[in-house]
Protein backbone atom coordinates (compact mmCIF):
# COMPACT_ATOMS: atom_id res chain seq x y z
CA UNK A 1 0.00 0.00 0.00
CA UNK A 2 0.91 3.33 -0.89
CA UNK A 3 2.03 5.93 1.75
CA UNK A 4 -0.57 8.59 0.55
CA UNK A 5 -3.25 5.51 0.47
CA UNK A 6 -2.05 4.34 4.07
CA UNK A 7 -2.45 8.27 5.55
CA UNK A 8 -5.72 8.54 3.97
CA UNK A 9 -7.04 5.37 5.60
CA UNK A 10 -6.28 5.88 8.79
CA UNK A 11 -7.62 9.54 8.64
CA UNK A 12 -10.91 7.90 7.27
CA UNK A 13 -10.32 5.73 10.61
CA UNK A 14 -9.63 7.97 13.25
CA UNK A 15 -10.63 11.65 12.07
CA UNK A 16 -14.07 11.45 13.83
CA UNK A 17 -12.81 9.68 16.96
CA UNK A 18 -9.89 12.50 17.24
CA UNK A 19 -12.46 15.23 16.84
CA UNK A 20 -14.80 13.89 19.45
CA UNK A 21 -11.81 13.60 21.46
CA UNK A 22 -11.03 17.35 20.53
CA UNK A 23 -13.93 18.96 20.80
CA UNK A 24 -14.69 17.29 24.11
CA UNK A 25 -11.08 18.81 25.24
CA UNK A 26 -11.60 22.51 23.58
CA UNK A 27 -15.67 22.78 23.38
CA UNK A 28 -14.78 24.56 20.19
CA UNK A 29 -14.52 22.85 16.60
CA UNK A 30 -12.48 25.10 15.17
CA UNK A 31 -10.62 24.33 17.49
CA UNK A 32 -11.11 20.53 17.06
CA UNK A 33 -10.49 20.38 13.95
CA UNK A 34 -7.22 22.02 14.10
CA UNK A 35 -6.16 19.98 16.91
CA UNK A 36 -7.05 16.77 14.41
CA UNK A 37 -5.43 17.91 11.63
CA UNK A 38 -2.03 18.81 13.63
CA UNK A 39 -2.20 14.94 15.17
CA UNK A 40 -2.32 13.74 11.43
CA UNK A 41 0.00 16.01 10.01
CA UNK A 42 2.37 15.08 13.56
CA UNK A 43 2.01 11.53 11.74
CA UNK A 44 2.50 12.04 8.57
CA UNK A 45 6.52 13.07 9.98
CA UNK A 46 6.92 11.16 12.98
CA UNK A 47 4.53 7.99 12.49
CA UNK A 48 7.32 5.73 11.04
CA UNK A 49 9.05 6.06 14.51
CA UNK A 50 6.22 4.47 15.90
CA UNK A 51 7.71 0.15 16.25
CA UNK A 52 4.12 -0.96 16.90
CA UNK A 53 1.80 -0.66 14.50
CA UNK A 54 -1.28 -1.99 17.02
CA UNK A 55 -0.64 1.01 19.12
CA UNK A 56 -1.34 3.72 16.61
CA UNK A 57 -4.87 4.50 18.31
CA UNK A 58 -3.40 5.44 21.57
CA UNK A 59 -0.14 6.91 19.90
CA UNK A 60 -2.93 9.61 18.07
CA UNK A 61 -4.80 10.33 21.22
CA UNK A 62 -2.21 10.82 23.13
CA UNK A 63 -0.32 12.82 20.28
CA UNK A 64 -3.85 15.18 20.20
CA UNK A 65 -3.88 15.41 23.85
CA UNK A 66 -0.37 17.08 24.24
CA UNK A 67 -0.99 19.39 21.50
CA UNK A 68 -3.93 20.35 23.22
CA UNK A 69 -2.08 20.79 26.31
CA UNK A 70 0.58 22.69 24.64
CA UNK A 71 -2.25 25.09 23.64
CA UNK A 72 -3.90 25.66 27.01
CA UNK A 73 -0.13 26.47 28.07
CA UNK A 74 0.47 29.18 25.36
CA UNK A 75 -3.26 30.52 25.27
CA UNK A 76 -3.94 29.83 28.96
CA UNK A 77 -7.65 29.29 28.16
CA UNK A 78 -8.30 26.41 29.89
CA UNK A 79 -7.67 27.66 33.56
CA UNK A 80 -6.93 24.17 35.51
CA UNK A 81 -9.44 24.10 38.74
CA UNK A 82 -8.78 21.32 41.27
CA UNK A 83 -12.46 18.87 41.72
CA UNK A 84 -13.03 18.58 44.85
CA UNK A 85 -15.55 15.73 44.90
CA UNK A 86 -15.55 12.67 47.50
CA UNK A 87 -17.00 9.46 46.91
CA UNK A 88 -18.70 9.54 50.03
CA UNK A 89 -21.54 11.31 48.17
CA UNK A 90 -22.23 9.12 45.03
CA UNK A 91 -24.91 10.73 43.10
CA UNK A 92 -28.06 9.05 42.42
CA UNK A 93 -28.84 10.22 39.14
CA UNK A 94 -31.86 8.41 36.60
CA UNK A 95 -30.73 7.74 33.19
CA UNK A 96 -33.31 10.33 32.25
CA UNK A 97 -31.09 13.28 33.06
CA UNK A 98 -28.69 11.60 30.51
CA UNK A 99 -30.89 10.89 28.18
CA UNK A 100 -32.52 13.97 27.95
CA UNK A 101 -29.51 16.19 27.82
CA UNK A 102 -28.25 16.86 24.38
CA UNK A 103 -24.77 17.42 23.28
CA UNK A 104 -24.00 20.79 23.41
CA UNK A 105 -25.06 20.52 26.71
CA UNK A 106 -22.68 17.79 27.65
CA UNK A 107 -20.26 19.21 25.55
CA UNK A 108 -20.91 22.57 28.22
CA UNK A 109 -20.49 20.92 31.31
CA UNK A 110 -17.64 19.12 30.10
CA UNK A 111 -15.91 22.26 29.53
CA UNK A 112 -16.90 23.67 33.39
CA UNK A 113 -14.25 20.08 34.70
CA UNK A 114 -10.90 20.75 34.70
CA UNK A 115 -8.60 19.46 32.43
CA UNK A 116 -6.81 17.60 34.19
CA UNK A 117 -10.01 15.63 34.55
CA UNK A 118 -11.58 16.30 31.28
CA UNK A 119 -9.37 14.07 29.10
CA UNK A 120 -9.03 10.59 31.31
CA UNK A 121 -13.44 11.16 31.58
CA UNK A 122 -13.78 12.14 27.68
CA UNK A 123 -11.83 9.10 26.82
CA UNK A 124 -13.52 7.03 29.92
CA UNK A 125 -16.59 7.66 27.84
CA UNK A 126 -16.13 7.86 24.29
CA UNK A 127 -13.38 5.55 23.53
CA UNK A 128 -13.32 1.41 24.13
CA UNK A 129 -10.36 1.45 25.91
CA UNK A 130 -9.65 -0.40 29.31
CA UNK A 131 -7.69 1.86 32.21
CA UNK A 132 -4.64 0.95 31.26
CA UNK A 133 -4.83 2.34 27.90
CA UNK A 134 -6.26 5.55 29.21
CA UNK A 135 -3.51 5.74 31.69
CA UNK A 136 -0.94 5.10 28.62
CA UNK A 137 -2.47 8.04 26.07
CA UNK A 138 -2.27 10.08 28.93
CA UNK A 139 1.35 9.48 30.52
CA UNK A 140 -0.32 8.94 34.18
CA UNK A 141 -0.67 5.85 36.64
CA UNK A 142 -3.51 4.13 36.59
CA UNK A 143 -4.82 4.71 40.41
CA UNK A 144 -4.37 8.35 38.96
CA UNK A 145 -6.35 8.33 36.07
CA UNK A 146 -9.36 5.88 38.13
CA UNK A 147 -9.30 8.37 40.46
CA UNK A 148 -9.94 11.61 38.09
CA UNK A 149 -12.27 9.90 36.44
CA UNK A 150 -14.49 8.77 39.55
CA UNK A 151 -14.44 12.30 40.88
CA UNK A 152 -15.12 14.01 37.56
CA UNK A 153 -17.98 11.78 36.70
CA UNK A 154 -19.63 12.55 40.19
CA UNK A 155 -19.23 15.94 38.96
CA UNK A 156 -20.59 15.68 35.90
CA UNK A 157 -23.58 13.75 36.96
CA UNK A 158 -24.29 16.35 39.69
CA UNK A 159 -24.24 19.27 37.19
CA UNK A 160 -26.25 16.85 35.10
CA UNK A 161 -28.64 16.66 37.41
CA UNK A 162 -28.35 20.64 38.49
CA UNK A 163 -29.21 21.59 34.52
CA UNK A 164 -32.17 19.23 34.32
CA UNK A 165 -33.69 20.33 37.95
CA UNK A 166 -33.24 23.96 36.59
CA UNK A 167 -34.95 23.19 32.68
CA UNK A 168 -37.55 21.88 34.89
CA UNK A 169 -38.14 24.21 37.45
CA UNK A 170 -38.02 26.79 34.35
CA UNK A 171 -41.08 25.06 32.46
CA UNK B 1 -17.30 -5.97 50.86
CA UNK B 2 -20.31 -3.65 51.88
CA UNK B 3 -22.48 -1.82 49.76
CA UNK B 4 -20.89 1.62 49.99
CA UNK B 5 -17.29 0.30 49.09
CA UNK B 6 -18.95 -1.63 46.15
CA UNK B 7 -20.95 1.51 44.98
CA UNK B 8 -17.34 3.04 44.36
CA UNK B 9 -15.80 0.62 42.92
CA UNK B 10 -19.04 0.16 40.33
CA UNK B 11 -18.78 4.05 39.86
CA UNK B 12 -16.23 3.03 37.00
CA UNK B 13 -18.09 0.18 35.56
CA UNK B 14 -19.15 0.41 32.24
CA UNK B 15 -21.15 -3.02 31.08
CA UNK B 16 -19.38 -5.14 29.36
CA UNK B 17 -16.59 -3.82 27.83
CA UNK B 18 -14.97 -4.00 31.77
CA UNK B 19 -16.70 -7.49 32.45
CA UNK B 20 -12.90 -8.58 31.92
CA UNK B 21 -11.32 -6.63 34.73
CA UNK B 22 -10.94 -8.35 37.76
CA UNK B 23 -10.75 -5.31 39.81
CA UNK B 24 -14.71 -5.29 39.16
CA UNK B 25 -15.51 -8.82 39.65
CA UNK B 26 -16.32 -9.04 43.59
CA UNK B 27 -18.39 -5.81 43.29
CA UNK B 28 -20.80 -7.20 40.93
CA UNK B 29 -20.89 -11.12 42.74
CA UNK B 30 -21.99 -8.22 45.99
CA UNK B 31 -24.11 -6.57 43.82
CA UNK B 32 -26.25 -9.87 42.98
CA UNK B 33 -27.41 -9.76 46.72
CA UNK B 34 -27.48 -6.43 46.98
CA UNK B 35 -31.10 -5.43 45.24
CA UNK B 36 -31.04 -1.49 45.65
CA UNK B 37 -26.94 -2.23 44.79
CA UNK B 38 -28.54 -3.87 41.64
CA UNK B 39 -30.60 -1.13 40.66
CA UNK B 40 -28.54 1.57 41.21
CA UNK B 41 -26.05 0.05 38.81
CA UNK B 42 -28.46 -0.64 36.05
CA UNK B 43 -29.28 2.83 36.12
CA UNK B 44 -25.78 3.97 36.11
CA UNK B 45 -24.54 1.85 33.32
CA UNK B 46 -28.20 3.43 31.63
CA UNK B 47 -27.01 6.88 32.49
CA UNK B 48 -23.36 5.66 31.39
CA UNK B 49 -24.65 4.10 27.78
CA UNK B 50 -27.13 7.81 27.37
CA UNK B 51 -23.88 9.88 27.79
CA UNK B 52 -21.74 7.77 25.64
CA UNK B 53 -24.53 7.60 22.50
CA UNK B 54 -24.49 11.68 22.92
CA UNK B 55 -20.87 12.37 22.54
CA UNK B 56 -20.41 9.80 20.26
CA UNK B 57 -23.12 11.11 17.93
CA UNK B 58 -21.12 14.19 17.80
CA UNK B 59 -20.06 14.56 13.64
CA UNK B 60 -17.23 16.49 12.30
CA UNK B 61 -17.83 18.36 9.20
CA UNK B 62 -17.84 15.82 6.56
CA UNK B 63 -15.41 17.77 4.47
CA UNK B 64 -13.04 17.50 7.46
CA UNK B 65 -11.26 14.50 6.56
CA UNK B 66 -10.30 15.41 2.94
CA UNK B 67 -9.12 18.87 4.24
CA UNK B 68 -6.88 16.92 6.27
CA UNK B 69 -5.87 14.48 3.57
CA UNK B 70 -5.48 17.13 0.91
CA UNK B 71 -2.92 19.26 2.70
CA UNK B 72 -1.09 16.12 4.23
CA UNK B 73 2.45 17.41 4.41
CA UNK B 74 5.12 15.57 2.29
CA UNK B 75 7.70 14.08 4.79
CA UNK B 76 11.61 14.23 4.07
CA UNK B 77 11.90 11.07 1.39
CA UNK B 78 14.24 8.55 3.79
CA UNK B 79 16.14 7.21 0.83
CA UNK B 80 19.96 6.46 1.54
CA UNK B 81 20.73 5.76 -1.57
CA UNK B 82 19.71 9.17 -2.96
CA UNK B 83 21.34 10.25 0.38
CA UNK B 84 24.57 9.14 -0.40
CA UNK B 85 24.45 10.26 -3.92
CA UNK B 86 23.55 13.48 -2.26
CA UNK B 87 26.54 13.58 0.08
CA UNK B 88 28.68 12.41 -3.12
CA UNK B 89 27.61 15.50 -4.98
CA UNK B 90 28.55 18.04 -2.31
CA UNK B 91 31.52 16.75 -1.37
CA UNK B 92 32.45 16.72 -5.60
CA UNK B 93 31.45 20.33 -5.66
CA UNK B 94 33.33 21.12 -2.49
CA UNK B 95 36.12 20.14 -3.70
CA UNK B 96 35.90 22.30 -7.11
CA UNK B 97 35.03 25.27 -5.22
CA UNK B 98 38.11 25.23 -3.43
CA UNK B 99 39.79 24.48 -6.32
CA UNK B 100 38.21 27.42 -8.25
CA UNK B 101 39.13 29.65 -4.77
CA UNK B 102 42.65 28.75 -5.47
CA UNK B 103 42.89 29.20 -8.98
CA UNK B 104 40.93 32.55 -8.14
CA UNK B 105 43.51 33.37 -6.37
CA UNK B 106 45.95 33.08 -8.41
CA UNK B 107 44.45 34.84 -11.51
CA UNK B 108 44.04 37.74 -8.57
CA UNK B 109 47.06 38.70 -7.29
CA UNK B 110 46.04 41.91 -9.38
CA UNK B 111 44.26 43.26 -6.71
CA UNK B 112 47.50 43.85 -4.86
CA UNK B 113 48.26 46.35 -7.14
CA UNK B 114 44.55 48.33 -7.31
CA UNK B 115 43.92 51.91 -5.93
CA UNK B 116 42.44 52.19 -2.78
CA UNK B 117 38.88 53.95 -2.56
CA UNK B 118 36.10 54.71 0.37
CA UNK B 119 32.70 53.60 -0.93
CA UNK B 120 30.12 55.43 1.23
CA UNK B 121 26.32 53.42 0.37
CA UNK B 122 23.73 50.80 1.17
CA UNK B 123 25.19 47.24 1.59
CA UNK B 124 23.31 45.32 -1.03
CA UNK B 125 21.74 41.60 -1.44
CA UNK B 126 23.06 41.44 -4.84
CA UNK B 127 20.76 38.68 -6.13
CA UNK B 128 17.92 40.06 -5.02
CA UNK B 129 18.86 43.78 -6.10
CA UNK B 130 19.93 42.41 -9.66
CA UNK B 131 16.63 39.77 -10.18
CA UNK B 132 14.39 41.88 -8.89
CA UNK B 133 15.37 45.68 -7.84
CA UNK B 134 15.36 45.04 -4.11
CA UNK B 135 16.93 47.15 -1.71
CA UNK B 136 15.91 49.40 1.22
CA UNK B 137 14.53 48.90 4.95
CA UNK B 138 12.10 46.70 3.90
CA UNK B 139 14.08 43.87 2.15
CA UNK B 140 16.71 44.66 5.20
CA UNK B 141 15.55 41.30 6.45
CA UNK B 142 16.05 39.03 3.96
CA UNK B 143 19.66 40.88 2.81
CA UNK B 144 20.21 39.94 5.94
CA UNK B 145 19.33 36.53 5.54
CA UNK B 146 20.79 36.25 2.02
CA UNK B 147 24.02 37.76 2.40
CA UNK B 148 24.47 35.18 5.77
CA UNK B 149 23.86 32.55 3.53
CA UNK B 150 26.52 33.35 1.25
CA UNK B 151 24.70 34.96 -1.68
CA UNK B 152 27.07 37.76 -3.45
CA UNK B 153 27.12 41.48 -1.50
CA UNK B 154 27.27 44.52 -2.92
CA UNK B 155 27.49 48.27 -2.15
CA UNK B 156 25.31 51.15 -4.11
CA UNK B 157 26.97 54.77 -3.66
CA UNK B 158 25.30 57.79 -3.65
CA UNK B 159 25.66 58.10 -7.50
CA UNK B 160 24.39 54.72 -8.22
CA UNK B 161 27.68 52.96 -8.68
CA UNK B 162 27.34 49.24 -7.68
CA UNK B 163 30.07 47.49 -6.43
CA UNK B 164 30.81 43.78 -5.81
CA UNK B 165 31.81 43.31 -2.41
CA UNK B 166 34.66 40.59 -1.76
CA UNK B 167 36.84 39.65 1.17
CA UNK B 168 40.74 39.06 0.97
CA UNK B 169 41.00 36.08 -1.92
CA UNK B 170 39.73 32.61 -0.80
CA UNK B 171 38.26 34.48 2.45
CA UNK B 172 33.98 35.18 2.95
CA UNK B 173 33.04 38.38 4.28
CA UNK B 174 29.74 37.35 4.38
CA UNK B 175 29.21 37.16 7.82
CA UNK B 176 30.40 40.48 8.23
CA UNK B 177 28.77 42.15 5.68
CA UNK B 178 25.26 40.49 6.72
CA UNK B 179 25.71 43.18 10.26
CA UNK B 180 25.31 45.37 7.73
CA UNK B 181 22.89 44.26 5.00
CA UNK B 182 20.58 47.57 3.89
CA UNK B 183 22.59 50.13 6.19
CA UNK B 184 24.08 53.03 4.61
CA UNK B 185 28.08 52.53 6.05
CA UNK B 186 31.38 53.50 4.20
CA UNK B 187 33.79 50.78 2.99
CA UNK B 188 37.32 51.30 2.55
CA UNK B 189 38.82 48.67 0.24
CA UNK B 190 40.25 47.83 -2.87
CA UNK B 191 38.93 48.83 -6.14
CA UNK B 192 39.54 46.67 -9.40
CA UNK B 193 37.31 46.29 -12.51
CA UNK B 194 37.16 43.55 -15.23
CA UNK B 195 34.75 44.13 -18.00
CA UNK B 196 33.24 47.24 -17.11
CA UNK B 197 32.54 45.37 -13.54
CA UNK B 198 33.29 46.90 -10.31
CA UNK B 199 34.58 45.04 -7.50
CA UNK B 200 35.53 46.14 -3.83
CA UNK B 201 38.04 44.08 -1.63
CA UNK B 202 36.80 45.07 1.52
CA UNK B 203 39.91 46.32 4.54
CA UNK B 204 37.32 48.31 6.72
CA UNK B 205 33.72 49.04 7.48
CA UNK B 206 32.63 51.87 9.14
CA UNK B 207 28.86 52.23 9.77
CA UNK B 208 27.59 56.14 9.63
Amino acid sequence: MSADLEFENLVRLYYRDLYRFGLSLTGSEADAADLTQETFYIWANKGHQLQNPASVKGWLFTTLHREFLKTCRRQNRFPSESIDERTEDLPNVPAECAEQADSRTLLRILGEIAEDFRAPLVLYYMEDLSYKEIADVLALPLGTVQSRIARAKIQLLRRLSDTNLSLEQAR
Amino acid sequence: MNTRIAKEILLLYRGPIDDSDPQFRAALDYAKSDLELGQWLREQIKCYDAIRAKLRGIEPRPELADKIVCRRPIPFPRDWSRISQLAAAILISATVTALLIKWSEHGNRSVAGAQEIFVTGEVLDMTCYIASNLSGPEHAYCAKVCIGNGEPAGIKDRDGKVYLLTGEPGQSINAKLADYAAQVVTIKGKKSVRDGFAQLQVEEIRKL
